[in-house]
């Protein structure tokens, strides 16, 4: 990563809280508001990018999602903690995204080609492969069944799996999230990993 | 605790969404069941596989999203910001064409493209049969450009059969004077946030480049530096600013260009301005950027203006 630009921050308002920097974003402060986009930016994107698999999605989530916090600001009242509120949009989005493919069924990240497995993220992950070696070591057999076995969730398992796994929120904050109770969302994890499980069956 | 709550329980305690009591109870029973602890063994494989596959976002993409992001939102949201003192130099330019024509008296700009019907529409409605009456269609000359913005009966009921057609009228005029009359500069300043034509903001920012020690000359240049769509534009307003250099908020708006600029020749030449004025304090930005940029050509040539600083390539 660069550093930051030399002077860069010295327009920015002074280092704030982040109630003191949301109620600036709603006084319409475009610096508070890249300052806020900043603190969260990178985990939304890494949500988008592993829920979606797709970079070109991924990107039109984190764009639709802060568009829709840049217009709506104004209406959070601090009675959730703004990562939950921004989440809930965040979530909502993905979920769009994830049941449009189910209707469509759409392919899933790995498909088959005469060639062997071809998983379409590899282009984007190449930078990671180079990073780490044992990347290249990854089974792409069983990269194929894991990305089928993740398919065959239902759109709201698959984010709960992923808030829980990856994201690692606990299960009352993401019941909160997605506007549940942290035991249905449990529930969902439950059947999540079962399915998975069974789907995977004997593979380690 | 038996077989069937165990399995229930096996993905909670995995996520350590268990109470204390709870997971010791679990813990003694996988202790004394095999076929439970086998279970567990295979969530965690599970898990462990899933964990390979996680992908972290590379540097770049996020950097084209932080972009894409903020370009959309001054392209578009422009007016629900309300900027805030100290604003940005830009600030009073992101509200576009609008902002400048009140001040512009009896002067008129020409309204979008999309707004507009040609004459030559307006012609062909008023041409046809019965559509004379008192209506002189030897007004419409050809330097007037009209939209129609309402249809309706003249009188109430309309049983008369007398339309009421509501013109709106642009009316295209040649206007010249000296780029540094104030009148004329506004125009031109507008002229370079034209959305919809790069050509003409690509002219208004080559004009404009003799005007830079104007101050909002130089805040359309920094604007245009870091938010044109357009390369070529953004390269033309670089230039413009070259004699500005040693302007802090200069070489600010040229490092977040060097960083985030989709363009390599954009970034080339944001590198050759950021150094054509000797500044030790690049010395970590450039090392910081030789690790994080992927153009060849970019990075050599920050590379080379390391050197020429008798500074490292690498951070230690």
């Amino acid at each position: 990563m660069a550093q930051d630009a030399p002077g860069v921050g010295a327009r920015l308002s002074p280092k704030l809280d982040e109630a003191n920097l949301i109620r600036a974003v709603q006084r319409g402060d475009q610096d508070a508001f890249e300052q806020l986009v900043r603190a969260y930016d990178q985990s939304v994107l890494r949500l988008a990018v592993n829920l979606l698999r797709s970079q070109e999605d991924a990107r039109d989530v984190f764009q639709e999602a802060f568009l829709r916090v840049f217009r709506s600001i104004d209406s959070f009242r601090f009675d959730c903690s703004f990562h939950t509120w921004l989440y809930r949009i965040v979530t909502n989005i993905c979920l769009d995204y994830l049941r449009k493919r189910k209707v469509r069924k759409e392919e899933p990240a790995v498909v088959d080609t005469p060639e062997g497995p071809l998983d379409r993220m590899n282009d984007f992950e190449e930078e990671a492969a180079h990073a780490d070696p044992e990347r290249n070591m990854w089974n792409r057999q069983l990269s194929q069944r894991i990305e089928g076995a993740l398919g065959g969730l239902t759109p709201r398992e698959r984010m709960v799996f992923e808030l829980r796994h990856y994201q690692g929120l606990r299960l009352r904050n993401i019941g909160e999230i997605l506007g549940t109770s942290e035991e249905a969302a449990k529930n969902c994890l439950f059947r999540a990993t079962q399915k998975m499980r069974a789907m995977l069956g004997d593979f380690q | 605790m038996n077989c069937e709550s165990v399995t229930k329980l096996i993905p909670l305690y995995f996520y350590g969404e268990l109470p204390p009591e709870e997971e010791d109870r679990l813990e003694q029973h996988l202790d004394t069941c095999a076929a439970c602890a086998r279970q567990a063994e295979s969530q965690r494989a599970l898990s462990a596989a899933l964990d390979r596959r996680e992908m972290q976002p590379s540097a770049a993409l996020l950097g084209e999203c932080r972009h894409g992001l903020m370009r959309a939102i001054y392209r578009h949201e422009a007016p629900l910001l309300r900027p805030v003192q100290p604003a940005p130099p830009w600030a009073r330019l992101h509200n576009g064409f609008g902002a400048w024509l009140p001040s512009l008296g009896g002067w008129r700009m020409p309204l979008g493209a999309s707004a507009l019907l040609a004459l030559g529409f307006v012609m062909a409605r008023l041409t046809t049969p019965g559509a004379g009456g008192p209506f002189n269609l030897a007004s419409l000359t050809p330097d007037v450009i009209s939209s129609i913005r309402s249809v309706q009966p003249a009188h109430e009921g309309g049983q008369s059969g007398e339309v009421r057609i509501v013109l709106d009228e642009t009316r295209q005029r040649v206007i010249s004077g000296q780029l540094n009359d104030s009148n004329i500069q506004r125009l031109v300043l507008a002229a370079a946030h034209d959305e919809n034509n790069p050509g003409v903001r690509w002219e208004s920012v080559d004009l404009l480049q003799s005007q830079s020690d104007s101050s909002p000359v130089r805040e359309l240049l920094l604007n245009r530096v870091a938010e044109d769509p357009n390369p070529g534009v953004r390269l033309k307003a670089l230039d413009g600013l070259k004699t500005y250099t040693g302007d802090p908020e200069v070489r600010k708006v040229l490092a977040q260009v060097l960083m985030h600029d989709d363009n390599p020749g954009v970034r080339i030449a944001a590198v050759d301005a950021l150094t054509a004025h000797a500044d030790d304090n690049m010395v970590g930005f450039l090392q910081g950027v030789v690790q994080k940029e992927d153009n060849t050509y970019v990075r050599r040539r920050c590379v080379k203006a390391l050197q020429d600083m008798n500074a490292s390539v690498g951070t230690f």
